[in-house]
């Protein structure tokens, strides 16, 4: 280290170190910043480690030859080497010494900092990546409050065109019935959880506006116990259930099909079912982005003992049953 | 000139409804509606309809399951809810779908094209002739492969390949396959128009290009588009004597 060794060497004269620092921290931390303004500019750092390191060692290479250069002449214009001995090198063998001398600090503090870039960067990717993740579940959750089958709301206006000269009665009804789904799906400042009273009726619009268009092929049943329609429930969650039973268990069958729902107290739960013909198909079930979100949305609200559970429960029948346990509820 | 139409959809309220919108248009005749696939392909063999009106969402089978069973489509205007992906599987056929609730404009547009179509096909009078059942070169077939759809006229097919059970229609730079030996196929193609060359292929005559002399005394037949194709050493003395007539 020939600073250190020039330093301790040589009797100086006053003032003369406490100038070299100045002079090596002005040009060093001024050519570092441009030295990364110039990285920035270039988007090396947006690369990944592996491919940018070249790029990197080349350019601490240029700054710290530019580092010696200015800082020879620096020397040279205030007199500030250290001994007589150094007066005798030749320029080119000076700026190498330099250049040796002052890499070191360079390629240590560059380093520190590419370190540091690294580990803020990766930080930031994984919060950014979390970000993403909670942003795609909210909208997931979303979707699944507010969806409604665009096909469904067009077969829906087709057939009530049609009820209009047929039975203009029923085409009003159909129309109010259309109206609260649309109105419901719009909603989107919807409520964590909703009386089930409310969940009924938007089902019962629907199912009335499903009969409409399915007519005798379409088989609905109720059983909903009293004492159960001011439970909690979250909303459009039965809703999506009663549609998928329609969707898998009516809607693919010439001859139709039925669906039944049910709810009632039992051994300290609410207990929704959800019942239709058909067979259980279980690519759709592990295909069904619904029925886990279903199931992860029950347990948020009201904790692990919430369950949704989907089954083959008869020759002809599928059963889906919803059991919120009552003393946990919020 | 009435263009005899079936109608085909499961909700018994969207036939009402189209039937409703057709009154406004006496050339068109509904000669019978139909609620399912299975339904649909009993009343299109009875009564032959010139255009079908078809729903692609059904119980069961879709319209393109529908079509895709039939030997030649008659014309066809899908009616659908919802933009279908599945009508984005065409493969630059024109073709007409109407949205439900079906403005009464945009059917009078597709009713339009549908009578243009017909009044081409009558000037050709290609049909004089044949045997019923039998293919004329301006009917089309639909041929589904995967996710990709088209409307084939059988005048631009060059020929068919046996593969296994099924076979393999060449048109354009496609080769779909299709769910008919190519035995069933030969029953139906007009023999004017298609020749069967050997066990594997049928031909369509007006796609040669070339004849040449092969091993064994048969034919090398070269078509527009560069397949070779042989025929077999039997079917050359038919194939002779057919193209000295």
């Amino acid at each position: 280290m020939l600073l250190f060794a020039n330093v301790f060497d040589v009797l100086l004269a006053p003032g003369v170190l406490e100038r070299r620092i100045l002079i090596f921290c002005l040009i060093g931390f001024s050519l570092t910043h441009l030295t990364r303004l110039v990285i920035k500019k270039l988007g090396l750092l947006k690369l990944p480690m592996e491919r940018a390191w070249p790029g990197l060692l080349f350019s601490i290479f240029i700054c710290n030859g530019f580092n010696a250069l200015f800082t020879l002449l620096a020397f040279e214009y205030f007199q500030l080497f250290l001994s007589p001995k150094a007066y005798m090198l030749s320029f080119s063998q000076k700026w190498l010494a330099i250049f040796l001398d002052n890499g070191f600090f360079i390629l240590s503090w560059s380093l520190l900092y590419f370190v540091f870039h690294y580990y803020y960067q990766n930080r930031q990717r994984e919060l950014d990546t979390l970000k993403l993740k909670t942003a795609v579940r909210e909208l997931e959750l979303k979707t699944l409050k507010t969806h409604i089958n665009p096909h469904f709301i067009f077969n829906s206006l087709n057939s009530i065109r049609a009820l209009v000269d047929l039975n203009p009665a029923r085409a009003r009804q159909a129309i109010t019935e259309l109206s609260n789904l649309l109105r419901n799906s719009l909603e989107t400042e919807k409520a964590q959880l909703v009386p089930l009273r409310q969940e009924m009726d938007i089902i019962r619009d629907y199912l009335d506006l499903e009969s409409i268009r399915f007519e005798d092929r379409l088989h609905v049943e109720y059983a909903i116990a009293e004492d159960t329609l001011d439970l909690p429930v979250p909303p459009m969650m039965v809703q999506t259930l009663v549609e998928n039973a329609i969707k898998h268990g009516v809607n693919p069958r010439v001859q139709g099909g039925w669906a039944r729902i049910s709810s009632f107290r039992k051994e300290g739960a609410h207990v929704l079912e959800v019942a239709n013909s058909g067979c259980l198909n279980s690519a759709v079930v592990a295909a069904g982005f619904g029925l886990s979100n279903t199931k992860s949305r029950l347990q948020i609200l009201f904790g692990t003992t919430a369950r949704l559970f989907i089954c083959q429960k008869e020759k002809d029948m599928v059963l889906c049953t919803v059991t919120i346990p009552l003393n946990k509820q919020l | 000139m009435s263009i005899r139409t079936l109608l085909i959809d499961d909700e018994r309220l969207a036939r009402v409804e189209l039937k409703k919108l057709l009154k406004d248009h006496p050339s068109i005749e509904v000669v019978d509606e139909a609620a399912n696939v299975t339904d649909a392909l009993d009343k299109i063999d009875r009564w032959r309809p010139d255009l079908i009106f078809l729903d692609i969402q059904m119980p069961g089978k879709t319209g393109f399951d529908l079509l895709a069973e039939l030997d030649s489509a008659p014309q066809v205007i899908f009616t659908t809810a919802y933009h279908e992906y599945a009508l984005k599987a065409f493969e630059a056929n024109a073709l007409d779908y109407l949205l439900k609730p079906i403005d009464p404009v945009r059917l009078a547009d597709a009713i339009q094209k549908v009578q243009q179509l017909e009044a081409v096909r009558l000037v050709h009078g290609v049909e004089e002739g044949l045997p019923r059942g039998m293919l004329s070169e301006n009917d089309q077939v639909f041929v589904k492969d995967g996710y990709r759809c088209w409307f084939v006229k059988l005048n631009e097919i060059r020929f068919f390949e046996s593969v296994g059970n099924y076979a393999r229609v060449f048109f354009g730079s496609n080769n779909p396959m299709i769910l008919k030996s190519l035995n069933a196929l030969e029953d139906r193609l007009d023999p004017k128009l298609f020749f069967r060359t050997n066990r594997k292929h049928i031909v369509n005559l007006r796609m040669i290009e070339k004849v040449e002399p092969y091993f064994n005394g048969g034919l090398l037949l070269e078509l527009k588009g560069g397949d070779k194709i042989e025929v077999s050493r039997r079917q050359t003395l038919r194939f002779k004597a057919m193209m000295s007539l």
